[in-house]
């Protein structure tokens, strides 16, 4: 076999940080050969990534040092981000791009493009179309068509399928196993369900970043169940195992007296166009509720409609008072954005926390209680002092949680609040959220993890084309479901 | 960003040239000091810009308004406090003559012209064609063409980021605040998050040129190729027609007596 990406005794770390990020590392990768890289998060395996292509140091700056480095001829790298990896306006342009760094002709481009669209499976009208057009997993299916333009023997993957939804997902690693077949394909990934069938090796990192198994891919699977577990990593059954040592239970509340929302005959307007309908529907005090759709389904929009971010029409009532009579929304109802850092308003931590309660104009005394128990809940009280944006993301997404609910709202509603977290994470969040259940509080969430509305959720809103198309309660503990169809 | 239009012959002249030629122009204007030349030379441009932008009367008459609101206001303090010799009106401080309204017609008309010059160029010039062309024909950098393009990209999703933000202030009671305080809060609240998300971006999308083989190599292919042809001619055939014209009409046939 020939290895084809080497790095031996790799050392290096990031400037301000106290200890190195890798020390004295050696990992080797053979031709042909599919391998992913697995771990915590924050571990380093994206920074290898960079350094196994040569990104790091010849295009992003970190001092590093290592005995034998050698990076692959030609190589191709796809990240997550599907917005932030183009710099052209139109597909075609994106493409000709790479063709241009590759000195390819003029006359030759044209048919390139259209090759590599074809390799992609992205049937566009034309292939000058506008990429702001494009969904998520058609961006990133144009990444990899602009990957595959540059040829290459080595393609690395950093979370390809990080930002899109499950259809989405699976589609882009159905077309990565038929483009990957002859090729080395080197992995960082942290949804591994659809990845296994592809790759032969695990390459197992832990905190620290060091390589604690690197190997066949069953081998790891099975003999380091433990380590994957106690990382958070998603490994396959997880969540099984979850559900088997903590048995969730889901019971109902009682649903009569005033519902605490109403709506009929209510639809939400983006730029003067209905973009989602509701026949009607009652929500009451101590429900989980799960929206579930496609991408571009108007999930988030039925979340925006109701915290009203958007122009709104018909009937919409809180608690019995018209929504346009009710002094403050934000008194009753928070919301959790899905990019935390959007919601940061303070220099650190525990002012992000305080925040609400000083508007609020709390006494000294209750915000010192109320903050400390908070940090404490969600383990943030080493960092009380950082500023927010020096959070890791799974952090961050604790702290837009607790500073939304410093004080307790009836409502909650959350924009995919488990996106990108590992499993350790994910799990935490959501005992947290059953907790606030049982206390009466109405939790509503926009999510594509079947997991959770399998296990959690007491009620399941399925949105298609801008409608929310059915109503079904779900538990657990009498195993009923009824189902309320509303429309077609 | 992008609207719509129809191509024109305008569309098809060489944008290097076209910039070139346009603050060529400008600069000119700059030293017309005769009132019926420079109304020439204005009315000149503005046929340019009603008939061959290619886009429809509606959407140039709307993107004229604020263009008249300039000629009108420019104009108009020149000619109520200009000075001059000649008393045509006067009441308080406003003290209208005929020197000051022939100069205060000329500044109107010059802010006029380089209002429609502006928009005529930019109505008729992609962004991504302009820096081709001036990789090919200026041999600007391909680093500076390329990060520049790629910047234009941002705007959209900052718009967006934005919108974002101000929900995020919302939730968290941030309306609730009143005074100076809250105003330098505000603008740190919105300001900060939307500079790192830019920054983190333009950060990512470089590594992502890079990665993608960019290098600031000068001897790369080009996509879209420019060149010169029989309508760059034209273009630049306009403009001294325009001119030479515009001096000999103005002073055979002046619109206006001085």
């Amino acid at each position: 076999m020939e290895r084809i990406v080497h790095v031996e005794k790799l050392r290096m770390k990031f400037p301000g940080d106290e200890s190195l990020l890798f020390k004295d590392l050696s990992v080797s990768f053979d031709r042909g050969e599919k391998v992913l890289l697995l771990g915590p998060s924050g571990c380093g395996k994206s920074t290898l990534l960079q350094v196994l292509s040569g990104l790091i140091p010849n295009s992003i700056e970190v001092p590093m040092k290592a005995e034998e480095l050698k990076w692959p001829t030609s190589w191709g790298y796809v990240f997550q981000d599907p917005d932030s990896q183009f710099c052209m306006p139109f597909a075609d342009e994106e493409i000709a791009f790479v063709l241009e760094n590759l000195s390819v002709p003029k006359q030759e481009m044209k048919e390139r493009i259209q090759h590599h669209l074809r390799q992609v499976g992205l049937n566009l009208k034309t292939i000058h179309t506008s990429i702001d057009t494009l969904s998520g997993g058609m961006k990133q299916r144009l990444a990899i068509a602009s990957v595959l333009a540059l040829e290459p023997e080595v393609i690395f993957l950093d979370e390809p399928t990080a930002m899109l939804d499950p259809e989405g997902t699976k589609e882009i690693w159905d077309l990565l196993k038929g483009i990957g077949r002859d090729k080395t394909v080197i992995i960082v990934e942290h949804k591994i369900d659809h990845v296994l069938e592809f790759i032969d090796r695990i390459v197992l990192f832990n905190d620290d970043g060091q390589i604690i198994a690197d190997g066949p891919k069953d081998t790891i699977l099975s003999l380091y169940k433990n380590e994957m577990k106690e990382h958070g990593i998603w490994f396959p059954g997880v969540w099984d195992e979850y559900i088997h040592d903590n048995k969730p239970i889901r019971e109902h509340q009682s649903s009569d007296g005033v519902p605490l929302m109403q709506v009929q005959g209510f639809s939400g307007f983006r730029k003067k166009e209905e973009k989602i309908k509701v026949e009607e529907l009652q929500v009451h005090s101590g429900e989980w509720i799960v929206i579930r759709g496609e991408n571009g389904a108007g999930k988030s929009t039925l979340l925006h409609a109701l915290m009203q971010f958007i122009k709104t029409n018909g009937t919409y009532e809180l608690m019995g008072t018209p929504i346009k009579r009710v002094k403050n929304l934000t008194d009753h109802m928070t919301f959790v954005f899905q990019n935390p850092e959007f919601q940061f308003v303070a220099n650190s931590v525990y002012e992000e926390i305080a925040y609400s309660l000083r508007i609020d104009k709390r006494t000294q005394q209750e915000i010192g209680e109320r903050v400390h128990s908070l940090l404490e809940v969600f383990r943030l009280e080493a960092h009380q002092d950082k500023h927010p944006f020096q959070l890791s993301m799974g952090q961050k997404r604790r702290l837009s949680v607790a500073a939304s609910i410093v004080i307790e709202k009836k409502i909650i509603l959350l924009d995919e609040p488990t996106f990108g977290q590992d499993s350790k994470n994910t799990f935490a969040l959501l005992e947290w959220f059953e907790e606030y259940r049982r206390r009466g509080i109405t939790v509503i969430m926009v999510t594509h993890d079947d997991h959770i509305s399998n296990n959690f959720a007491t009620r399941i809103w399925t949105v298609k084309d801008g409608d929310v198309i059915s109503d079904e309660k779900v538990s657990t503990q009498s195993g009923f479901v009824e189902t309320k169809v509303l429309s077609f | 960003m992008i609207v719509s239009s129809a191509e024109t012959w305008l569309h098809k002249v060489n944008p290097s040239l076209k910039l070139v030629a346009l603050i060529v122009l400008c600069i000119v204007a700059l030293f017309i000091h005769d009132l019926n030349y420079m109304m020439n030379v204005t009315l000149g441009v503005l046929l340019l810009f009603l008939c061959f932008t290619g886009h429809s009367i509606k959407h140039i008459l709307l993107l004229s308004i604020p263009f008249c609101f300039i000629f009108i206001s420019t104009s108009l303090t020149m000619i109520l406090f200009g000075k001059g010799e000649t008393l045509w009106f006067e009441w308080g401080l406003i003290s209208i003559t005929e020197e000051s309204f022939m100069r205060g017609l000329l500044v109107g008309f010059r802010a006029l012209l380089f209002a429609a010059l502006g928009l005529t160029f930019s109505l008729t010039t992609r962004p991504v064609n302009l820096f081709y062309s001036l990789m090919q024909q200026v041999k600007l950098k391909p680093k500076y063409a390329y990060s520049f393009m790629a910047a234009l990209r941002l705007i959209p999703i900052m718009m967006e980021e934005f919108q974002t933000i101000r929900n995020a202030m919302k939730v968290r009671g941030f309306e609730k605040g009143k005074g100076i305080r809250s105003v330098y809060f505000k603008m740190k609240a919105y300001s900060i998050p939307l500079l790192s998300g830019s920054i983190r971006r333009a950060h990512r999308i470089a590594v992502a040129m890079e990665a993608k083989r960019f290098s600031d190599t000068r001897d790369r292919t080009y996509y879209y190729e420019f060149g010169f042809s029989k309508k760059d001619h034209g273009f630049i055939l306009y403009f001294i027609i325009l001119l030479l014209a515009g001096f000999y009409l103005s002073i055979q046939f002046p619109l206006l007596p001085i």
